[in-house]
């Protein structure tokens, strides 16, 4: 069990998914918190029962930055996040590991939402819909998004760098305006009402009562639970199938060919690797992880117009990649959820410290330099949401923060949040004798 | 690689049985002082009532003035004693104009438990709107959006949906036909945004073209896309058509108008209310206002008539927020508190203040706007509730004064009414049979 650290006596061993007992312990607690969460647990949800836990000051009534755990309306922003892991895994595979930088994943995330709409959605006379069961449109999706990706990638094969970047720019616009046309409102409905999605519900064919109900709520082994919770479980299942995939395609033949195009793609051609065929695997790879996870966020939100799969989304996505550190899977999973929460955090960080100004002591003092609720104070955020603009108000406040993080990690980690986990990791690993 | 799936299965087990544990709910019957019957949202002392609002997205401006209206609404009624007994508490969260976060502030809305409200007096966004339409229905909620679609009025899309005043398609229909009969029009253009906005109006104006026997000489519905409104611009000067009907954003409003002006077009123009804003008379596009637009709106503005509810909110707001810019906002504002407040009084006099009571008494409801706008009611047919009066305003710049507060009881909005409440014929003899656009 313990062996000594990055000594691998097999090509085998040092490839494998969790190569040491300390990361299969992690992975293990990670996905059994993952499970968890829907669900009331001291701490994390909430002011703790536990009357030892309750005298600690910050850990007592839940701590300040996972509070907001304990709102319902967090379990929806999980969902959220975990679907644009799916979503951002695909990037990483075409970014990340191949070096193919694409402002176009939400338009293939919007592709795989309309071909899950067209084939899992109900037909009204305005819009098309075939009312397939999930297990038809959830990879159909995947698969149509794929095979658009196939399509479009000879031309976006033959460019790199900036050039295909504004190509896959074009995608975006390109999808937008697609939608609005008479035929594409067939797909996506009206262009700012949008048009209703499948549901996520286990079905054998069309029959009325689905075989598990995922979208309504009820019982699941005994347990009362509500739509949310049960999507959250769902969603949660999906993202480790995903997760799983990714890793393995980098243990891969495809895996290094990939990344061997990714360091310098003449030298790799020279070897012997296929550029163009890896290209499109990656592009079609790609576009399969965006199009399922498209599908899937439509679903959860059960209507969205067009327009929504925009530039800002795809810029998101990249966001992910560079804050969380572009080519590993960990890091993308990491920068997934720091992007989709953090304005929440920031959100419920603000109303944690604006209960804490009105009480006593250090933190309330504290507090009160940081907020300013009336026109008066000079705290730098503002938790009166009556005067707008000046100061920040949170909202604003996470936008400038979603900027400067960018930059932050661009000049100083560029590795990401990946490369910070790994810093912290080496120096418990060599601790004493870390420096 | 094996090896490492035959780890995941046990795992998976293992998750399952773990969540066998917690999930407990707490009901809410929180009414056993008086007679009342009610379940969410409500305590001893507090009905609470929602607002999933835009304060920090494109709508922000609109909506936080929108939200000060409400505040100051209910900050009077529980001075005069609340509702049942009850504070209103006016529980507000931001969607930023997002739909995930709208649908986010959802769930915490929906609560079943004193956690919840029991109305949501503002629902800004037409896509986050819909995306809850169901969800809606199945708790047993009211929302009043801030949009006029005429397919709310569709007991199929909007059956919790409190739609507020005319919509855009018979908007468009008395815009129109007022134009045509002041100005002896004899051609028309329509330009509008694509969607359920923009399309919705530019198909009353399309009726109401056809009805009154205009020539249609650039049909531009759905034409405003995208950011350049040059080739709208070009298109209707070459057609030179002799009254205009716009859906739009008051941004485009005025790139759209004042570049047609600029190149030489005399056309008097109208538009759905949301496409001009007053504060555009603060732009260099006001002279080509003042002489080609009349303004099109679904209530009384500040200060525009001597009724009841025009004392009530302007004094109001004088008293209660006398710092505060002058807006014609507040009336919107006012009237969504005033929906609301009406539907519970009518729910506690039935004895059932839960939110199928709610429900229940907005469905027979009658709205008192006391002269703000007409009074309302969502009775029977579509067909027979909805709302065929609109208001007409002449834009003169002279009187528009930027920096005016509330003090200013007669506003200072440049906006001098013509007529209203205005029923043409052609939306007086509109028959509902659906929504005027539906994409597709």
């Amino acid at each position: 069990m313990f062996r000594r650290p990055n000594l691998y006596t097999s090509y085998e061993a040092e490839t494998q998914v969790l190569p040491s007992f300390t990361k299969k312990a992690i992975a293990v607690f990670a996905i059994v918190a993952l499970f968890l969460m829907p669900f009331d647990v001291p701490i994390i949800s909430g002011p703790t029962e536990v009357p030892v836990l309750r005298s600690i000051p910050l850990i007592g009534d839940g701590l300040p930055f996972f509070r907001f755990l304990g709102d319902a309306s967090w379990l929806r922003y999980m969902s959220d996040a975990m679907i644009i892991v799916i979503a951002a895994l695909g990037l990483n595979i075409l970014t990340g590991m191949a070096g193919q930088v694409s402002l176009g994943h939400a338009f293939f995330l919007g592709v795989g939402a309309y071909t899950g709409a067209f084939l899992g959605g109900h037909a009204t006379d305005k819009v098309y819909g075939h009312g397939l069961p999930m297990w038809i449109w959830l990879p159909g999706a995947g698969v149509g998004a794929a095979l658009v990706g196939i399509i479009v990638s000879p031309v976006a094969v033959r460019l790199r760098g900036l050039y295909l970047a504004i190509v896959t720019l074009g995608f975006v616009f390109l999808g937008i305006h697609m939608g609005n046309t008479d035929w594409g409102r067939k797909f996506a409905g009206d262009p700012s009402l949008g048009r209703s999605f499948p549901e996520m519900d286990l079905r054998v064919w069309k029959e009325e009562t689905p075989l598990v109900s995922i979208s309504k709520k009820g019982s699941w082994f005994g347990v009362e639970m509500s739509s949310n919770q049960k999507e959250f479980l769902f969603v949660a299942a999906v993202m480790l199938v995903f997760i799983f995939f990714a890793v393995n395609i980098k243990r891969t033949r495809t895996g290094r060919a990939l990344q061997a195009i990714r360091d310098r793609d003449i030298a790799a051609e020279v070897m012997g690797v296929a550029e163009f065929k890896y290209k499109l695997i990656a592009f079609a790879t790609s576009s399969f992880f965006a199009g399922v996870a498209g599908a899937l966020y439509a679903s959860h939100i059960g209507k969205l117009p067009a327009a929504q799969f925009n530039l800002i989304l795809s810029i998101e996505f990249i966001a992910i990649l560079l804050i969380g550190g572009a080519g590993t899977v960990a890091g993308t999973v990491m920068g997934s959820f720091f992007v989709i929460l953090l304005p929440e955090l920031v959100k419920d960080f603000s109303e944690w410290l604006s209960e804490r100004a009105e009480g006593e002591g250090i933190l309330a003092s504290l507090s009160e330099v940081i907020l300013s609720g009336n026109q008066g104070d000079f705290g730098p955020i503002s938790t009166a949401t009556q005067t707008p603009n000046y100061p920040l108000n949170v909202f604003d406040l996470n936008l400038v923060l979603y900027g400067v993080l960018i930059i932050v990690f661009l000049i100083f980690e560029p590795l990401g949040l990946y490369g910070i986990w790994v810093k912290v990791r080496n120096y418990w690993k060599r601790w004493p004798f870390s420096y | 690689m094996k090896k490492v799936t035959k780890g995941f299965a046990p795992l998976a087990v293992l998750a399952l049985v773990a969540t066998g544990c917690g999930g407990g709910d707490s009901s809410g019957d929180t009414c056993d002082e008086d007679d009342l019957i009610c379940d969410y949202g409500v305590t001893d002392d507090t009905i609470r009532i929602g607002l999933n609002a835009d304060l920090s997205g494109p709508f922000a401006g609109l909506v936080t003035q929108i939200v000060e209206a409400q505040t100051v609404y209910f900050e009077m009624v529980n001075e005069m004693g609340g509702v049942a007994g009850r504070d209103v508490e006016l529980v507000v969260l931001d969607n930023a104009y997002d739909v995930p976060t709208h649908l986010a502030n959802y769930e915490e809305f929906s609560l079943e438990s004193e956690e919840g409200v029991v109305f949501f007096t503002q629902s800004t966004g037409s896509p986050h709107t819909a995306a809850t339409v169901e969800a809606l229905a199945e708790d047993n909620l009211l929302a009043v959006p801030l949009t006029w679609y005429s397919g709310w009025a569709d007991p199929d899309l909007g059956g919790n949906i409190v739609e507020i005043n005319a919509n855009y398609c018979v908007e468009a229909m008395n815009g129109v036909e007022y134009l045509a009969g002041a100005f002896a029009a004899e051609t028309i253009a329509i330009v509008s945004l694509p969607g359920e906005y923009g399309e919705d109006g530019a198909s009353g104006a399309h009726l109401a073209a056809e009805a009154l026997g205009l020539e249609v000489v650039y049909d531009g519905q759905g034409a405003i896309a995208g950011g350049d409104t040059t080739p709208v611009i070009t298109e209707l000067v070459a057609a030179q058509p002799d009254i205009v009907w716009i859906t739009s954003t008051p941004t485009q409003l005025a790139e759209i108008l004042g570049g047609s002006a600029a190149q030489g077009l005399q056309a008097q123009w109208s538009g759905n209310s949301p496409s001009y804003s007053y504060l555009l008379l603060n732009t260099a596009v006001a002279p080509a206002l003042d002489a080609f637009y009349t303004q099109s709106t679904y209530t009384a503005l500040w200060g525009a008539n001597d009724s009841e509810g025009m004392q009530l909110i302007i004094s109001e707001m004088q008293k209660r927020r006398p710092d505060a810019p002058y807006s014609d906002n507040y009336i919107r504002g006012f009237l969504e508190a005033m929906t609301a407040h009406q539907i519970l009084l009518a729910a506690v006099d039935a004895g059932d203040i839960t939110r199928a009571g709610i429900v229940e008494a907005f469905q027979t409801a009658e709205i008192d706007f006391k002269g703000l706008a007409p009074n309302q009611n969502w009775t029977g047919e579509p067909n027979d509730f909805i709302i065929r009066d609109t208001y007409l305003y002449d834009v003169d710049s002279s009187t528009f004064t930027p920096e005016a507060t509330v003090m200013d009881a007669d506003g200072g909005s440049g906006s001098v009414l013509i007529e209203g409440p205005y029923s043409g014929s052609l939306a007086q003899g509109y028959v509902w049979d659906g929504p005027c656009f539906v994409a597709g």
